[in-house]
């Protein structure tokens, strides 16, 4: 009965355009305003490191002194980081930070292009499931011994190397000389969980090489630089030792024994650090956070946001109350043939459930057309907003969810009119016909 | 096949209370061609819709076909409707959006018959009504009694025991009047039982039985057996019936036709 129905609900809808279009219009805004707002929310809650998120730990140091920052700061300093570095607990660990560099190739008519270029460790790879094309991550001796090694991603590779296996050609920084050991694949969480403090959306970098060369190369920092005391940091030696933060410090643990073991050992490092004169605040302490607690922690869904989709549910609550009014209308103008369907054998059941699929016809046409406006409407926002790409773009989730919402939101606003229209007395209109 | 017992039907509202039907009895036996008839507001359509199982009755009791239909569910008494019952209306209530083969399976769908059966009876009702060369064509591009014989035909694709026509030559004019009539007679020869609402007298007198109603009681019936009748599947029974209530002298009325050995079917 079910394609019968259907087959009714598409003769009624172009028996009345009219009315069928202002409800799928009805509908279509307030799903396309829904869908806008819960494709971003869902852009920006997504957890990118999936089944990796309770192993990925960021490592926080309340390394600031009294009556200054009230919280743990999302960086480290380096000499933390150096000193974090020294620990075995960890399966992989990692500083980083991003650094922008000229690149340049052998090639002498290829003009230099400033890269954003991410400083770390080889570990960095491995940790956040980076998928190489070519080659790999440097050796981990580079991490201790600095040697002039870069991985570079698909699409640089492609502008410097015509897209060819590039692993031991040679490409300059800033003009000094790099071998490209590793090309990896497009490759570009959203959000950027291992560095929200350079734009959670921005995209990642497009080069990558080894933070043991920081000191030597004196690599400015592209990112957030924090400082909690007045110090004088005149050479960069003076930076390495400040106390200001500006390194990501990520680690891997294996399980939640391994994070317990990793805890107190930095425990025991603020309390190695106190007595060395640093860590003098009362709260002073170590914080460890996996990735989904990392994203809580930096609000990277803003609570305007969630707020935002709360809001675009009323208003397609709304849309829906109209929709409510205008089904009505069209039902109850039907009631004549009801009566006669009503008499010639179709139970209540019957006639509810064939309106109940006209409804769900109009509310999956309804849904098909929002979707197509909140393309239409990030593609805009995108474009007169110059928003991240990875927040604009439609989510393929988002060709299920819309007119799966739109049809649950059609069906409840259809239930009164349906429930109306098979509730009718048919003997009051067979005469009137 | 049908009994009607003691039924009353009561519509009230905040002010009044209106009796369509009161102390109502009436029995018709499988196969008899009957006709109601009855001045406007008497509680003849009530009887069809009560008959017919679209409305309920206040009190008393009610059995179709050995099943009592008090207090049935909406399901049942559906299935009732889609598998026993055939309504033919005035206004002849074809659905206009689908054509003919379509507005007669739709009962059909309703009963779950597959697409090949569905297919079958339709021609098979299109053919009954000489209509089969036509049914792609819409109800409004047929005429008036064309229309009225392909709602006959949709009542008989079920192949209903019981046949309930609402005044159903009252829109047609006297040519297409008697083609309805004449088909409507056929159908009770073939064994349907046949209750036919109607205002026309001539058309009353060519059932096998009349039966009057006034202010929602039984008043009177006639028995027409003459030979002039060429329905009447069933043969035994009506003949016999007698009054169930004589409001004193038939009112209004030429008391021989009331006389069933003298009364003889009008030709039309």
């Amino acid at each position: 009965m079910f394609f019968y129905y259907l087959d009714l609900a598409w003769r009624s809808i172009k028996k009345t355009p009219l009315l069928s279009l202002l409800m799928v219009l009805a509908i279509s805004v307030g799903i396309s305003i829904t869908i806008t707002t819960l494709n971003v929310y869902q852009l920006m809650s997504v957890n990118p490191a999936g089944e990796r998120s309770d192993k990925l730990i960021a490592v926080q140091l309340w390394s600031q002194g009294k009556d200054v920052w009230k919280e743990f700061n999302a960086q480290v300093t380096y000499q933390d980081a150096f000193n974090l570095r020294k620990s075995d607990l960890p399966l992989r660990q990692t500083a980083m930070f991003v650094t922008g560099l000229a690149v340049q190739t052998e090639d002498a008519d290829f003009s230099p292009v400033l890269e954003i270029v991410r400083v770390t460790d080889s570990d960095f790879f491995g940790m956040f499931a980076v998928p190489f094309l070519y080659g790999g991550a440097w050796d981990k001796r580079v991490d201790s011994q600095a040697a002039y090694q870069v991985v570079i991603n698909q699409e640089i590779n492609k502008q410097l190397f015509s897209g060819e296996d590039s692993v031991g050609k040679t490409l300059f920084l800033d003009s000094k000389p790099y071998q490209v050991v590793g090309v990896i694949k497009t490759w570009n969480p959203s959000p950027k969980y291992f560095d929200v403090t350079t734009g959670a959306f921005k995209d990642s970098a497009q080069l990558f090489i080894p933070f043991s060369l920081a000191p030597i190369e004196e690599f400015q920092s592209w990112g957030n630089n924090q400082g909690w005391r007045r110090e004088s940091i005149d050479t960069y030696s003076d930076r390495l030792n400040s106390e200001m933060h500006w390194l990501q410090y990520w680690v891997e643990v294996s399980d939640d024994k391994q994070r317990d073991e990793y805890a107190q050992w930095l425990a025991g490092y603020v309390e190695q650090q106190q007595l060395l004169g640093r860590f003098d605040s009362p709260e002073a302490a170590a914080q460890l956070s996996n990735v989904a607690q990392w994203l809580d922690l930096n609000q990277v869904v803003p609570e305007d946001n969630k707020i935002l989709v709360g809001l675009s549910a009323l208003f397609l609550l709304v849309c829906l109350v109209n929709m409510l009014g205008l089904l009505l209308a069209k039902f109850l103008q039907r009631a004549a043939e009801v009566g006669v369907r009503r008499a010639i054998g179709a139970s209540r059941k019957q006639i509810f459930a064939q309106h109940m699929v006209e409804v769900g016809l109009i509310g999956f046409c309804g849904g098909v057309l929002g979707l197509i406006w909140a393309w239409m409407s990030l593609s805009m926002l995108s474009a007169r907003f110059d928003l991240e790409e990875s927040l604009t773009h439609l989510d393929p989730s988002m060709w299920i969810i819309a007119p799966a919402i739109a049809i649950c939101a059609a069906l409840l606003a259809g239930i009164y009119p349906a429930w109306r229209i098979c509730s009718t007395n048919p003997s009051v209109h067979l005469k009137s016909q | 096949m049908l009994s009607m017992k003691s039924i009353s039907k009561v519509f009230k509202t905040d002010l009044i209370e209106t009796h369509a039907l009161r102390d109502f009895n009436l029995e018709v036996s499988e196969g008899e061609f009957v006709a109601v008839t009855g001045p406007s507001g008497s509680g003849k359509t009530t009887f069809l819709n009560i008959a017919g199982l679209l409305e309920g009755f206040t009190h008393g009791d009610y059995f179709l076909d050995g099943v009592n239909i008090s207090n049935l569910s909406d399901n049942k008494s559906a299935a009732i409707r889609n598998q026993k019952i055939g309504f033919i209306f005035q206004g002849f209530n074809l659905i206009p959006d689908l054509n003919l083969a379509e507005n007669i399976e739709v009962p059909l769908r309703y009963r779950g018959f597959n697409a090949k059966e569905r297919q079958r009876r339709v021609q098979h009702a299109l053919e009954q009504v000489g209509l089969a060369a036509r049914m792609k064509h819409l109800p409004s591009q047929l005429s008036g009694g064309q229309q009225q014989r392909v709602a006959i035909a949709r009542a008989l694709a079920g192949e209903p025991r019981f046949l309930l026509a609402d005044e159903p030559t009252g829109n047609l004019d006297s040519m297409m009047a008697r083609q309805v009539m004449e088909l409507l007679e056929d159908i009770n020869k073939a064994g349907t039982t046949i209750i036919m609402v109607t205002h026309d007298p001539e058309l009353a007198r060519r059932a096998q039985r009349n039966i009057q109603i006034v202010d929602g009681q039984v008043c009177d019936f006639t028995m027409y057996q003459g030979e002039g009748y060429q329905g009447g599947g069933h043969q035994g029974g009506a003949g016999s019936e007698k009054p169930h209530r004589v409001a004193g002298s038939p009112s209004g009325t030429d008391k021989s036709r009331y006389d069933s050995k003298q009364t003889q079917r009008v030709a039309s």
